[in-house]
């Protein structure tokens, strides 16, 4: 696992979502949603997050939980989609 | 109704034990898991050993171990107290307490976000009894009287401090029988619940679908719109249930406009105003389901009135009449009934009707008169009965002297189809007594600004009805039930009136300031 996308992302999580309080932040293979940690208007912030940070596009077929539901799916997402930029560049 | 069987028992009825009644993620419960699950969670409680007619809150998303503890409470004449899932944990603390709850059943995923909060507070019963509890016991005894608390339910605030409704074994029943008199939700019939049950229309939900025999396929988020419809066609549902935020979401940000859903045959609308072209939109999207448009509150169980499919056309924009054994009337301020046309507020009788709210004469006495149960919904009938709200009296914008709707406004900039949501409400002005605020979610591959609506808007309304500012936010707040927060809006557009004539963010409207940007006029 990508460890400094995993602290970005978990920082983001722990500072928007639980304002704060990093002892709610789910496991790194826990629903974000189920958790109650992230509503509809958390994943359009996340999606913000994202393609500010990370400088990717997040497109509307990759809005699933697959890709954004946890914060290991997350870190897979985001590594991929930086792969997949680095060799298409 | 004759003689009542308890109401555990009166929705547990008719399920066949080998039909599946819950599919909860990637489990399904059949009705013969229902009860052992029911059994088990009653045996738990059992041993708590309450005085009968205590207060039980039930605290978590929509699972199997949530509609076990509704039925075992029920079961054993206690109080069923549903709390709020997604509020604060504060919040959840609030009304734990002012329902006097001696215990909580609990989801452990709801009490992770709890944290500490409930320390100190209610004993907890948790979702592990389900699957590790004790062996079941469905005590045989009599029923509770049909008069007693079956059932607090907080109301949903969107304008207001919630308030604790009592609602009856009677209330409850005679509600479930009634939407199944117009429904006629059969035994395969299977519907995506994606509203809570602790909100009445999910409550509703639940009790017709379990009467019926039928299934309930549980979504608890809507956070990823797109799942929310492979979920509506991988399950073959037949029945989709939302409030108008819900449809909004899933026509413009999901693929319910575009796919084919062929299973889908009943699709229930309710919890405010369907925007006109929303109404349009789900029947050319799935033509083959049937739409019905319903009107309630909590203080009536559930559910009040629906407009039959077949009436859409020539009485649109009505939520219809009452359902069976409801007698609505839209009422002059002198108490007599209108006549067509004329405006009115709409009181409503039935068995269905609360007794009132919990600890609280002055508001009850308020809301439960002579002429039954005030709504504060404003309204016009026309000459075959068939009711029209303007709004809800606490909606309505006292603009130039006129009284706008927030409603119309609404209405107006959606059609504007790059917009997936909008809310409309007053702030003080010193010209206009009220200015119009209007606050707006796009579809997101859209690029409309708030300018954009703002000239469409004064292209298409009297020029009192022009919203002062628009603004464009990522979401809008939203109540429990997934109702648009009027009040939490209007406290952001106060905190962050815009300056008049530019387009500059705006801050602190929502759960998303950064992205909320503001076109005024001069």
């Amino acid at each position: 696992m990508d460890q400094a996308v995993r602290t970005a992302l978990a920082d983001f999580i722990i500072e928007d979502f639980l304002f704060g309080d990093a002892t709610r932040l789910p496991g790194d293979g826990a629903s974000l949603t189920d958790a109650g940690v992230m509503d509809s208007t958390g994943v359009l912030e996340l999606i913000e997050f994202l393609e500010s940070r990370f400088g990717i596009e997040v497109a509307e077929s990759e809005t699933v939980p697959e890709n954004l539901d946890s914060v290991a799916a997350l870190v897979r997402y985001v590594s991929g989609k930086r792969a997949g930029l680095a060799t298409s560049a | 109704m004759g003689h009542r069987p308890g109401t555990a028992d009166y929705l547990l009825h008719g399920g066949v034990p080998t039909d599946v009644a819950v599919v909860d993620g990637a489990a399904r419960h059949t009705y013969a898991d229902l009860r052992l699950a029911a059994g088990r969670t009653a045996s738990a409680l059992a041993a708590l050993d309450l005085p009968p007619g205590s207060r039980v809150g039930i605290l978590g998303p929509n699972s199997v171990f949530w509609v076990a503890a509704y039925l075992a409470v029920l079961k054993l004449g206690h109080v069923a107290v549903p709390l709020p899932d997604r509020a604060t944990a504060a919040a959840v603390r609030r009304a734990a307490d002012l329902a006097g709850c001696a215990v909580v059943c609990a989801d452990r995923r709801a009490l992770r976000a709890a944290g500490s909060e409930l320390d100190g507070g209610p004993a907890l019963l948790t979702d592990d009894v389900v699957t590790a509890g004790p062996d079941p016991c469905w005590p045989d005894g009599a029923p509770p009287d049909p008069a007693a608390d079956a059932v607090l339910m907080f109301t949903s605030g969107t304008t207001s401090r919630p308030r604790a409704v009592r609602i009856t074994h009677r209330n409850l029943q005679a509600n479930t029988e009634s939407v199944l008199a117009y429904l006629r939700l059969r035994p395969d019939d299977r519907i995506l619940a994606v509203l809570p049950f602790h909100y009445c229309f999910g409550a509703s939900l639940l009790h017709t679908h379990l009467r019926a025999g039928a299934r309930l396929v549980l979504c608890t988020s809507l956070a990823f719109p797109r799942t929310v419809v492979d979920l509506l066609e991988r399950e073959g549902c037949t029945g989709f249930a939302g409030v108008p935020s819900t449809f909004q979401l899933l026509l413009r940000a999901g693929t319910l406009a575009t796919r084919p859903l062929p299973s889908l045959r009943l699709i229930q609308a309710a919890g405010g105003a369907l925007p006109a072209v929303v109404v349009d939109e789900l029947r050319a999207a799935q033509p083959q389901a049937q739409l019905f448009v319903m009107y309630g509150q909590t203080e009536a169980t559930a559910r009040l009135s629906y407009l039959p499919p077949d009436r859409l056309d020539d009485k649109r924009g009505s939520i219809g009449r009452g359902i069976p054994g409801v007698e609505l009337t839209v009422r002059h301020p002198s108490g007599r009934p209108v006549v067509p046309g004329e405006q009115g507020e709409i009181y409503a009788r039935g068995e269905n009707v609360s007794p009132g709210y919990l600890d609280d004469p002055g508001a009850t006495a308020d809301k439960f008169t002579a002429h039954g149960l005030r709504t504060g919904d404003l309204a016009v009938v026309d000459e075959d009965g068939f009711v029209y709200v303007v709004d809800r009296a606490d909606d309505f914008i006292k603009s130039w002297g006129h009284r706008v709707s927030s409603q119309e406004v609404e209405a107006c900039a959606l059609r504007l189809p790059d917009l997936v949501q909008a809310a409309a409400v007053g702030v003080p002005d010193a010209a206009a007594g009220e200015a119009i605020a209007l606050f707006v979610t796009r579809h997101p591959s859209s690029a409309v600004t708030g300018a954009d609506v703002l000239a469409f808007c004064g292209r298409h309304l009297p020029r009192h009805m022009v919203p002062r500012s628009v603004t464009v936010v990522d979401a809008l707040p939203l109540t429990a039930s997934g109702k648009v927060a009027k009040a939490q809006l209007r406290a952001g557009a106060l905190a962050s009136a815009p300056a008049s004539g530019a387009a500059s963010p705006s801050a602190g409207v929502t759960a998303s300031p950064s992205a909320g940007v503001t076109a005024g006029v001069t």
